[in-house]
């Protein structure tokens, strides 16, 4: 590890603090703006809020409504709104921090089926949504009123970002192309390509830009997915592509562990420069690791949280939480706990960082 | 009246009787036949084979590929009524035997998995000095290699070590082979329970081969080399039908479980690995060199060396299938297996000397055709010859010299490379089936039928069958034909269908190329009757 | 753990090879007992469509969907074209032909490894009796006979290697083992070298034949049988290489089966069924989806669907439907519990397939699942009541036909298992 590597490993090192336990599986974690709630997208189509300001953190009523899975949840920065995407296609809208929060406005057919994401644009007008049906839509976050489409994918849309600048926004496909769209005129502006990040194995279409995220100036563009080899168990190495934005050129590419450990799922550019990253692999596998663009490896690595799916980093930059899963989640037949088949859950492990 | 073939075994039958009584035991070519006839039942043998099928059969077994048509000529016109014997000698001191016994050798024990230089060469050098089979089961089990000489012999474990796919290295898999191919037993139904039919093979027996293997990996297959780590722990197993938890260190079937001595952590290394050098080191206590040590001294050993070596000359075991030596699945001749494998220690395991033995007797030399009058063939009777499978190697070597091109393509070892790996593609079992018996597939039919490759060999070259049978009269193409392609002269019938047919057809060579053809495609040709 | 397979159980191989040697006796009934009834069915000429999706579909995202349940997905259930019936949303093509179809939810196997799962299904998983059973195709290749198509009985269509599967035939003989068609090509060699006509052929394959028959005169029977049934075969393929062009087909035939290897395999299966051939697997791998399951499902599902549908609808529009009984389903279905990975795992408890035509009943759902989709409620069917059924369907008795291995009398389906009535019209 370099002097550099050891300083931040010193200032940031992650400390576990609590955990909190779900009864189900989480698609998705984040904290709202405020600080005060962390929000969680489930496989029961609900939102779990918990109250996080506390010293013990309590669990609010949920949002319920969705169907499916809640797939991706954004915060608007007016600290009020939440909105909310299923894998039935539906979007809603949430007066988060009320106690029994009534749905602000919604739209049922959104997409039709799986919305894979949705992102928020940094003036807090405009929503983002894309989806399996191929599409990327533009939406007013104040009423839900659809203010533009942005078709020529052909292909599952997995991940949507908006650049810092509000002036375009990014999409990722199964395919791994990431097209850049100029807002005003609904057009593809410019591809990013991150085609390792996609196999067609036997019938089977393989990987997908999971997630795309842009450092804090908008200077570099990240994509997050796999690096495929192999389809049905899927194999493959997790992998985060970093673009220069202007030039749309790779400048680092960063994987971590090897074939059987995944995807990366979910990741965020912290303010000093470093990537924070979440992955999930062959069951029991998972990584959460911070590493700094063009180094070899990750200053911190933590592998004992089995399949982390999501990781959420609280406003005050010093927190952070990951869904993981809960160990010996996989076996092939009949496999009962006191006679009951039981399902998994996804544990949600609240950390602080050391300079905190 | 008695028929030849039934006063053929009786006499056989006092040879048998007379020789006990006297001192100097009569070699073992004639005690095979006697104990073989004993077990006949008054069953008709089939009458000894002419010397065309016998020189065919011999060479087909002992230098893998058939004579060339001079040879057959030249084995035909002689008079010595020796020369069967000279011949077993010539073909078992003759260059092409190493080259058959390697590569019977490669296919039994790799089973199609791969092939590497380094075991060829290992086999090769083996069979060219006779090495005897104890001390190439010791250097192929012991796992390392200590000489250029042996270097390739790591490849038996090497290859079987490697990922398949997507999945992990086969240690069950690996266990069943060493159980197979070394002592006769296939164990695999014994991995999870004691077998369910097979009273002999326990649960405990697997496990306790299992065991010589639990610390063994791949090293670098390049080389091919594997390594061992200490072992340190015993296998624990439970019985899929029971509940007790049993535990084993490594045992061969049949003999006492292994003192594993405890060393300190570090100090398990007489050699320590070498990364770098891609060295795995050496163990101060190996599990490997004692199953090398041990396997060859089970008594399963010497009688499964027989009864393949056997199977290499008779075209089935005396215990068949191979691989299961087992009460309940007994010996055909139970004291002609146990005469085999006394004989086979007493002779320092000696290979050639064993096949020599083999092939003296009659029982090798009978024909293939069942004897008059009878319909039924009892493979497990050894009184008629099998018809055993031809291996794609062995067809290989056989079409070129049938069609005169074996020298031709020699010159160019790119030529033999690319041919044999059309013929193995054809005609070889996918891998991890092991091939016993003739089964004629259509992959193989449609090669012969019209791949290019078989074509080219037909086109006149000097030389050549084809040139040469264009050079011959009409009435004398049928001998050249025959003689060539099938090791025999045509009979009178076969005669005139040539000279007919010829006489039809206005492209002549044309015509000579598909009467060679029919026959090369032939099952005469095919099997080695 | 490599579990051994019950057909490695057998007291030694020699009965197999026995019957290999038996079995090579000619293609006919000669080893059931009850010759006439063969001889009946041979008239009817009904064939079969068995789609095999190797590793294990999701029941949950196709055939039994639980949407908004604890393991129900994320995917939505969709309406048929028979009120009451839903499927999952990834079928929309094949939801517009449920009229024609029978969905079994009800299945509960024994088998949760793939490696014993495929054969042991594919066999009917019998009683154990000491024997190699045939696959469902040799079995119907023994029991229907070839046909009139001038092409072996029992041929499958799959992605990477083909050859002559002769495995699949157990103690019924390797003449009615399975001909692989891999990638769906015909096999390498079978096309005559450019300086052989047609009528050398025909006179060096006589020569051929004059041979063996000498060759043969005082020899066992076998090898000149065996050697003489893959020449035949050989240039029966030859004679029907057309049928593996699919660009003689209308571009529209090959837009609706789908641009993939599933598609244009089903294409193939589709010309072979209409060249008459009995049995006709067609093979789809990939399906074992320890990992990424949904987004496996959403991306090769409605592949199959594509393919599936235009299948049922030309064999209906071809009059087809009443005389093949199609089939489809894996070696099991997948655990309703999802696992870190995002998949699912090997589930024999409570699955389902789908079938089809020759008497099937139209438009019904067999069996059901609880409400969260992890057992069955109503009788548990093993494959052994599907053999009972298929069986029946074909017209062959399942309780007085029997094979007959040399002297062996051995049933046809296991005898612990039954007929499911509500699946025959």
């Amino acid at each position: 590890m370099n002097a550099d590597a050891k300083t931040l490993a010193k200032q940031f090192q992650p400390k576990q603090t609590k955990v909190l336990k779900p009864d189900r599986q989480l698609v998705t974690i984040r904290f709202s703006p405020c600080g005060k709630y962390l929000a969680g997208g489930g496989f029961d189509s609900i939102i779990r809020r918990w109250d996080v300001a506390a010293t013990e953190p309590v669990e609010l009523p949920p949002l319920k409504g969705h169907g499916g899975w809640v797939q991706a949840i954004v915060f608007h920065p007016d600290k009020r709104r939440l909105f909310s995407v299923d894998s039935w296609g539906q979007l809603f809208a949430w007066p988060y921090a009320d106690k029994n929060p009534q749905r602000l406005w919604s739209v049922d057919k959104a997409h039709d089926g799986w919305i894979r994401d949705v992102a928020i644009s940094a003036d807090g007008k405009w929503l983002a949504t894309c989806g399996f049906d191929q599409m990327v839509r533009i939406w007013s976050t104040d009423n839900g009123k659809k203010l533009g489409e942005l078709a020529g994918h052909g292909c599952d849309v997995f991940s949507v970002a908006f650049h810092p600048s509000g002036q375009s926004v990014v999409s990722g496909d199964l395919k791994g192309v990431v097209k850049q769209w100029d807002l005003k005129t609904n057009k593809v502006v410019k591809e990013f390509d991150a085609r390792i990040m996609y196999k067609l194995s036997r019938l089977q279409d393989v990987g997908g830009v999971r997630r795309l995220a842009f450092d804090p100036l908008g200077a570099t563009l990240g994509c997050a997915g796999t690096q495929p080899t192999v389809g049905a168990n899927v194999q493959g190495t997790p992998t985060i592509l970093l673009f220069d934005w202007q030039t749309g050129k790779v400048k680092h590419k960063m994987t971590i562990g090897g074939n059987g450990d995944g995807f990366v799922f979910d990741f965020h550019f912290h303010p000093a420069g470093f990537v924070m990253a979440v992955t999930s692999g062959n069951p029991g596998t998972g990584k959460f690791f911070f590493q700094k663009p063009g180094d070899a490896k990750p200053f911190f690595l933590a592998t004992n949280l089995p399949n982390c799916h999501a990781l959420a980093v609280h406003p005050d930059g010093k927190h952070l939480a990951v869904s993981a899963t809960n160990p010996g989640s996989n076996g092939n037949g009949r496999q009962l706990k006191n006679n009951q088949y039981v399902g998994n859950f996804s544990p949600v492990h609240l950390f602080e960082m050391a300079g905190a | 009246m008695i028929r030849p073939a039934v006063r053929f075994g009786m006499a056989l039958f006092v040879v048998g009787f007379l020789w006990s009584s006297t001192r100097a035991a009569p070699p073992l070519s004639e005690r095979i036949d006697a104990l073989v006839m004993a077990k006949a039942n008054g069953r008709a043998a089939s009458p000894l084979a002419d010397d065309a099928e016998f020189l065919r059969r011999a060479y087909l077994d002992l230098a893998g590929v058939i004579p060339s048509v001079q040879e057959a000529r030249a084995f035909l016109d002689d008079t010595d009524p020796g020369k069967r014997a000279k011949m077993i000698d010539k073909l078992l001191s003759g260059p092409d035997y190493p080259r058959r016994m390697a590569e019977f050798f490669h296919v039994m024990l790799m089973e199609r998995r791969g092939d590497h230089a380094q075991w060829q060469e290992y086999l090769h050098s083996s069979f060219a000095q006779n090495k005897p089979w104890d001390q190439m089961a010791r250097e192929i089990l012991c796992g390392f290699s200590d000489s250029k000489e042996t270097r390739g012999a790591p490849f038996f474990y090497s290859k079987r070590l490697e990922r398949y796919g997507q999945n992990p290295a086969d240690y069950p898999g690996l266990t069943r082979d060493v159980g197979r191919m070394f002592l006769g037993i296939d164990l695999q139904c014994a991995q999870c329970h004691n077998h369910v039919h097979i009273k002999d093979y326990k649960q405990a027996d697997y496990q306790g081969l299992f065991a010589f293997f639990t610390n063994v990996y791949l090293n670098d297959p390049k080389m091919p080399s594997i390594g061992e780590r200490p072992f340190t722990k015993k296998v624990e197993f439970v019985s899929v039908f029971g509940f007790t938890k049993k535990q084993t260190g490594p045992r061969v079937p049949g003999m006492k479980e292994i003192e594993v001595p405890n060393y300190k952590q570090g100090e398990e290394y007489a050699r320590k690995p070498d990364n770098k050098k891609k060295d795995p080191g050496r163990l101060k206590f190996s599990p490997l060199s004692k199953l090398a040590e041990q396997v060859p001294q089970s008594d399963a050993f010497a009688r499964n060396a027989v009864n393949r070596l056997w199977f290499l000359m008779m075209g089935r075991g005396i215990v068949h299938p191979l691989d299961l030596h087992h009460s309940k699945n007994p010996p055909s001749h139970p004291e002609l297996l146990d005469l085999l494998a006394k004989e086979f220690v007493a002779h320092k395991y000696d290979i050639k000397w064993l096949l020599g033995e083999i092939a003296r007797s009659q029982t090798y030399q009978r024909s293939s055709m069942l004897p008059e009058n009878q319909k039924v063939f009892q493979p497990e009777s050894f009184l008629t010859a099998h018809e055993k499978l031809i291996g794609a190697e062995q067809l290989m070597w056989s079409v070129l010299q049938a069609t005169g091109e074996l020298e031709r393509t020699r010159q160019f070892a790119a030529g033999i490379d690319s041919l044999r790996s059309l013929f193995v593609k054809a005609f070889a079992n996918p891998p991890k089936e092991p091939e016993i018996e003739f089964n004629p597939s259509l992959k193989g039919a449609l090669f012969i039928l019209n791949n290019n490759a078989v074509q080219q060999l037909l086109v006149p070259r000097p030389g050549n069958l084809v040139d040469r049978l264009s050079k011959l009269p009409d009435d004398k193409v049928a001998e050249e034909l025959y003689l060539s392609v099938l090791t025999r002269l045509p009979t009178a019938d076969e005669k005139s269908e040539v000279e007919d047919y010829l006489a039809q057809k206005t492209d002549r060579v044309k015509a000579l190329q598909q009467l060679a053809w029919a026959l090369l495609a032939s099952t005469e040709f095919c099997v080695n009757h | 753990m490599k579990l051994c397979k019950p057909w490695e159980h057998n007291l030694s191989r020699r009965q197999w090879l026995g019957s290999v040697a038996a079995g090579l006796g000619g293609l006919s009934f000669g080893n059931l007992l009850q010759p006439a009834v063969a001889d009946q069915l041979k008239k009817k000429n009904k064939q079969v469509l068995f789609i095999w999706l190797d590793g294990g579909i999701s029941q949950l995202e196709s055939w039994d969907p639980k949407p908004g349940t604890q393991f129900g997905g994320p995917l939505r259930a969709i309406p048929t074209s028979v009120p009451g019936i839903h499927i999952s949303e990834v079928l929309p093509k094949t939801a517009r032909q449920m009229h024609h179809l029978a969905l079994v939810r009800s299945l509960c196997t024994k088998d949760n490894s793939h490696s014993a799962g495929v054969a042991r299904i594919q066999r009917g998983d019998p009683k154990n009796r000491g024997v190699t059973y045939p696959f469902f195709g040799s079995a119907v290749a023994k029991l229907l006979g070839p046909g009139d198509s001038g092409l072996p009985p029992y041929i499958w269509i799959k992605p990477g290697s083909g050859g002559f599967k002769h495995q699949d035939a157990g103690f019924l003989g390797p003449k009615y083992g399975c001909l692989a068609f891999g990638d769906g090509k015909p096999p390498e060699n079978l096309v005559l070298p450019n300086s052989i006509s047609e009528e050398d052929n025909q006179a060096r394959l006589l020569l051929r034949k004059k041979l063996d028959q000498r060759y043969a005169a005082r020899r066992p029977k076998r090898s000149v049988e065996a050697t003489g049934f893959v020449f035949d075969m050989a240039e029966q393929l030859r004679k029907r290489l057309d049928l593996f062009d699919l660009n003689k087909l209308p571009e529209k035939d090959r837009e609706r089966y789908g641009n993939h290897d599933f598609g244009r395999h089903m294409l193939l299966a589709r010309r072979f069924l209409e060249a008459g051939v009995t049995f006709v697997k067609v093979n789809s791998y990939g399906w074992d989806t320890h990992g990424d399951n949904f987004n496996a499902h959403m991306n090769m599902v409605p592949k199959f669907d594509q393919a599936f549908a235009a299948m049922i609808e030309d064999l209906v529009a071809r009059g087809m439907l009443d005389n093949v009984l199609v089939i489809c389903m894996s070696e099991f279905g997948r655990t309703p519990r999802i696992n870190g990975h995002v998949g699912r795992d090997h589930w024999p408890e409570a699955w389902s397939l789908v079938m089809a035509g020759c008497g099937a009943k139209r438009g019904v759902v067999v069996g059901k699942t609880n409400d969260k989709g992890t057992f069955v409620t109503t009788e548990e069917y093993d494959i052994g009541h599907m053999f009972h059924t298929w069986f029946t369907l074909l017209g062959i008795d399942p309780n007085k036909t029997e094979y007959d291995n040399d002297g062996q009398p051995l049933p046809i389906a296991h005898p612990d298992c039954h007929v499911v009535k509500e699946l025959i019209a």
